[in-house]
C-alpha cells in the first residue's frame, strides 16, 4: 500500500523529526510513502480566522496537492480536521465539492490511521520510559466525556503496545492545553493561565518525556515548560513508536 | 439599568485571570457540577437515547415554531391566562410594568429566570415604584451584591461561602457562617416578602403547546411559592421555549436535571395551567404568559445558527469549557456566559459589541462533547467567526495566505526567516500579530530546523 505523506507547516520547519519517526513507523508497517510536492498550509489558520476566501483557496491547492489516490497521512489531528472540513467550504454539486469530499473520506490522522493497520499490534515498539500524554482536543473524534471510561483512542492505543512504556495519565490529561491558534494571542491571558494548568498536571506526573499526537500542542505545552525552567522533551506519538522500534539510543537522552 | 460590556470581554477576561480567588471558586464549582453530572449520567441506562429524544423534542418544535406558539396562545388562553406578545425587551418591560400597575403591585417576588436579566426587567419594576425581591438563593445573593448571575444554573457560583457571609452582613445585617446558617437567613427574610408579594414573576422552562401549560424546574421551592402566594403571576419566555407536547417535555425533563445538577429529577417541577380554577385551593387568581420575541425570529431564519435556539439552558457546557472554568461568567459582559452565552450574546446582541466573542473559544469542543442535544457549539462559533470577519482583513493572515497560495514563494520567505532568524526572535514584531510577545514571553518559541522535506530527500538517496 501507498500512503501519501501530508506534513503541517509546523512540522515541516519546527518539528521535522515527528513527520521522519511518521516514515520509520509507516514503512516498518509495510506502507510505502510518497511525498506531493507543493504543501504549505491546509488553510487553517485563515479557517479560524473566519477567512472564507483564504480558506478555500488553500483548500483548492491541496485538492490538487493530494489529487493522486490512495490515503493521506497526516501528524497533526487538527489538520486533518481541517481537510475533513474542505466539503463545507464548497457548494454541493460542484466538482470541488465531489473532491473536497472524496480527499476528506481518505484523510487520515497518523495514530489513527496506524491503529487501523494489520500489523499495528505486533509493531513491536520496546522503549523503557515514563511518558505523560496529553490529549488534544483537535484529534478526530475526541475524547467523549460520556464515552465509556477505559476505552483508549488511538494514540493510548499505539503507546500502551509499547513494551517497557509507562503511560502516565495526567490530571484533565484530554483537557484544551490553552492554545488554539489565533485564540493564543487574542486571549494571551487565559491562554496562559489554561497552559499554566496543563503543565502544572504535567509535572506532578514526574514524566520523563511529554508525548502527545498533536504538534501545536507540544509547541504550546513544551515552550511554556522550558520558561518555567522544567523543560521536558516533547514528542510526538510517532517519535515515540520509532525511537522504541529502532536500536539506537533516543535522540532525547543523549543530550545532557 | 446595567451596561453591556461585552465590547470588553478580551480586556475583562484578562482580568478575571488575574483574580485568584475567583479561580479558586470557580474551579471548585466547575469540578463539583462535573462530578455530579458525571455520576448520575454513569447511573442513567440507555443515556444515548434519552438524549436524542431530548434533541428529537426540541428540533422537533423549532421545525413548527409559529403554529406551535399559535397553539400554545390558543390552549393558554382557553385554560385562562393571558398572553401576550413582546417583539423586544422594551415591550415586554412595557407589558410586565402595566401588569404590575394594574395589580397594584407594590411588592414583587421573582423566580430565577435569564429572560427576566435579559429583558432588565428589574430596574424598570423599581422605576415604576415597585420593589423586587430575587427568590433563588444564588439571584438573591447576586441582587444583594448588585451584579448579574455568572452561570447559567448557578448565578453566584463565583462567590465563596465567605463572601457570601459578608455581603449578608454588610446589607441585610443578618449573621452567621456556615453555609445551612446562611441558607435560613435567607429563607426568613424572604418567606416574608413571598406573604407579602402582589405579584409572581418566573421564567418558563417549557411551555407546552397542547395544554397550555408552563413548566418550571427549580429546587428550592422558591417559584412554587412565586408561582402560588402572589395573587398574580407573570410567566416571561422566548419564543423558542415551547414544545409540541407533554409527552416531549417528559423526554426533556429525563435530561435536563441530570445534565445541569447531576439530578434524576428536580426537587420541583411545576406544571401550571391557567389560574386558580373554581373549588381549588391555590394557584394565583390571575396567570399572564409574555412571549418574547427580542430578535430570534431572524436566528430562526439561519438554517446553521438556529441550532443555538435548541439548547435548554442547562449549563453543563459552561462547567467543561476551559474558558469559563477560568474568567467566570461576569468577563462576557452580559447575562450569558461560557459556550452557549457566546452564542446567545452573539446573535442577540448589536455585532460591533460581540466580534471579539466568537474568538475567546479555543474551539476544542468540550462543550459539544457534553451537550446532551449534541449542539455543534464549535461550528456555530465558526459561522460567527466567519461574520465577524467580514469585510475585515488581518494583515498577517492576508500575508501567510498569500504566500501559502505560492509555495516556492513560501519556501523563499522561510528560509530566509530560518537564515536570518532560526529561533524566531523577531516574530513578536511582525505585523498584524499583536499578542505574539505575550505569547512568547510565556512560551519559548520553536525554532527553525532543516526541513523535513530536505531530510526526507537525503533519506531517499540513501536508500539502495
Amino acid at each position: 500500500m501507498h500512503a501519501n505523506l501530508f506534513i503541517p507547516c509546523l512540522v515541516e520547519d519546527c518539528h521535522p523529526e515527528a513527520a521522519q519517526a511518521m516514515v520509520t513507523v509507516l514503512e516498518r508497517l509495510g506502507v510505502a510513502v510518497r511525498h506531493p510536492a507543493g504543501q504549505t498550509c491546509c488553510g487553517q489558520l485563515a479557517y479560524k480566522t473566519g477567512d472564507l476566501k483564504n480558506a478555500r483557496a488553500l483548500a483548492l491547492r491541496y485538492l490538487d496537492v493530494f489529487a493522486r489516490p490512495g490515503p493521506v497521512v497526516c501528524p497533526s489531528g487538527s489538520c486533518v480536521k481541517m481537510v475533513r472540513t474542505y466539503p463545507e467550504l464548497f457548494t454541493p454539486g460542484t466538482s470541488e465539492h465531489a473532491r473536497a469530499l472524496d480527499l476528506a473520506g481518505r484523510t487520515f490522522e497518523f495514530c489513527e490511521f496506524v491503529a487501523a493497520q494489520p500489523g499495528a499490534a505486533q509493531l513491536g515498539a520496546h522503549l523503557k520510559v515514563r511518558a505523560c500524554y496529553h490529549g488534544s482536543c483537535q484529534m478526530t473524534g475526541g475524547h467523549a466525556d460520556d464515552a465509556p471510561k477505559g476505552a483508549d483512542d488511538a494514540p493510548r492505543q499505539l503507546l500502551r503496545a509499547v513494551r517497557g512504556l509507562t503511560l502516565l495519565e495526567a490530571e484533565r490529561a484530554d483537557r484544551c492545553c490553552g492554545f488554539g491558534g489565533i485564540f493564543s494571542l487574542q486571549f494571551t491571558a487565559v491562554s496562559e493561565a489554561l497552559v499554566e494548568d496543563k503543565c502544572r498536571e504535567i509535572l506532578a506526573q514526574e514524566p520523563e518525556i511529554l508525548v502527545s499526537a498533536e504538534p501545536s500542542c507540544l509547541m504550546n505545552i513544551s515552550g511554556h515548560l522550558a520558561r518555567l525552567g522544567r523543560p521536558l522533551p516533547a514528542l510526538h506519538v510517532a517519535q515515540v513508536l520509532a525511537a522504541g522500534l529502532g536500536k539506537a539510543v533516543p535522540p532525547w537522552r543523549t543530550r545532557t | 439599568m446595567r451596561e453591556m460590556t461585552t465590547r470588553n470581554f478580551r480586556r475583562q477576561s484578562a482580568e478575571a485571570c488575574r483574580d485568584t480567588n475567583l479561580r479558586a471558586v470557580l474551579d471548585h464549582a466547575t469540578r463539583y457540577f462535573q462530578a455530579k453530572r458525571g455520576a448520575s449520567l454513569e447511573a442513567f441506562p440507555g443515556r444515548g437515547e434519552h438524549f436524542a429524544r431530548a434533541r428529537a423534542a426540541r428540533l422537533n418544535a423549532l421545525s413548527r415554531l409559529p403554529d406551535l406558539l399559535e397553539e400554545l396562545e390558543t390552549n393558554a388562553s382557553a385554560a385562562g391566562t393571558q398572553v401576550h406578545w413582546a417583539a423586544d425587551a422594551a415591550q415586554a418591560r412595557a407589558i410586565i410594568t402595566g401588569i404590575a400597575s394594574a395589580a397594584g403591585a407594590r411588592v414583587v417576588v421573582k423566580g430565577k429566570s435569564m429572560i427576566t436579566e435579559e429583558i432588565a426587567l428589574n430596574p424598570a419594576l423599581q422605576a415604576a415604584g415597585a420593589e423586587v425581591w430575587e427568590t433563588d438563593l444564588g439571584e438573591f445573593i447576586v441582587q444583594l451584591a448588585g451584579e448579574p448571575p455568572s452561570h447559567i444554573i448557578a448565578p453566584a457560583v463565583h462567590k465563596s461561602r465567605e463572601d457570601v457571609a459578608k455581603l449578608f452582613a454588610e446589607k441585610l445585617n443578618l449573621h452567621g457562617q456556615s453555609i445551612p446558617e446562611l441558607t435560613l437567613l435567607a429563607r426568613q427574610a424572604l418567606r416574608e416578602k413571598f406573604l407579602a408579594a402582589d405579584l409572581g414573576i418566573t421564567g418558563v422552562n417549557m411551555a407546552v403547546a397542547e395544554t397550555g401549560s408552563v413548566i418550571l424546574v427549580e429546587n428550592e421551592g422558591n417559584i412554587r411559592m412565586s408561582t402560588t402566594c402572589p395573587p398574580v403571576h407573570v410567566a416571561v419566555m422566548s419564543l423558542e421555549k415551547v414544545v409540541a407536547s407533554l409527552e416531549d417535555a417528559a423526554d426533556i425533563l429525563r435530561v435536563l436535571p441530570r445534565s445541569a445538577t447531576g439530578q434524576k429529577m428536580s426537587s420541583y417541577v411545576s406544571v401550571l395551567t391557567g389560574p386558580r380554577g373554581q373549588g381549588e385551593t391555590d394557584g394565583a387568581r390571575e396567570t399572564h404568559l409574555v412571549i418574547l420575541d427580542n430578535g430570534r425570529s431572524e436566528i430562526l431564519a439561519d438554517p446553521v445558527l438556529r441550532e443555538a435556539l435548541a439548547c435548554f439552558r442547562c449549563g453543563a457546557c459552561l462547567n467543561v469549557c476551559p474558558v469559563y472554568q477560568t474568567i467566570g461568567g461576569h468577563a462576557y459582559g452580559w447575562v450569558y456566559s461560557g459556550p452557549i452565552g457566546t452564542l446567545l450574546t452573539s446573535l442577540l446582541q448589536p455585532r460591533a459589541e460581540t466580534r471579539d466573542l466568537p474568538f475567546g473559544c479555543t474551539l476544542c469542543g468540550a462543550c459539544k462533547r457534553t451537550c446532551p442535544l449534541s449542539i455543534d457549539h464549535p461550528k456555530l462559533m465558526m459561522a460567527l467567526r466567519q461574520r465577524a470577519a467580514k469585510g475585515r482583513t488581518n494583515r498577517f493572515g492576508a500575508a501567510h495566505s498569500l504566500l501559502a497560495r505560492h509555495p516556492l514563494a513560501y519556501r523563499l520567505a522561510v528560509g530566509t526567516a530560518r537564515a536570518v532568524d532560526p529561533n524566531l526572535d523577531l516574530l513578536p514584531r511582525l505585523p498584524g500579530l499583536p499578542g505574539l510577545s505575550e505569547f512568547v514571553d510565556s512560551r519559548h518559541p520553536p525554532e527553525l530546523k532543516k526541513s523535513f522535506t530536505a531530510r526526507h530527500r537525503t533519506a531517499k538517496k540513501g536508500k539502495p
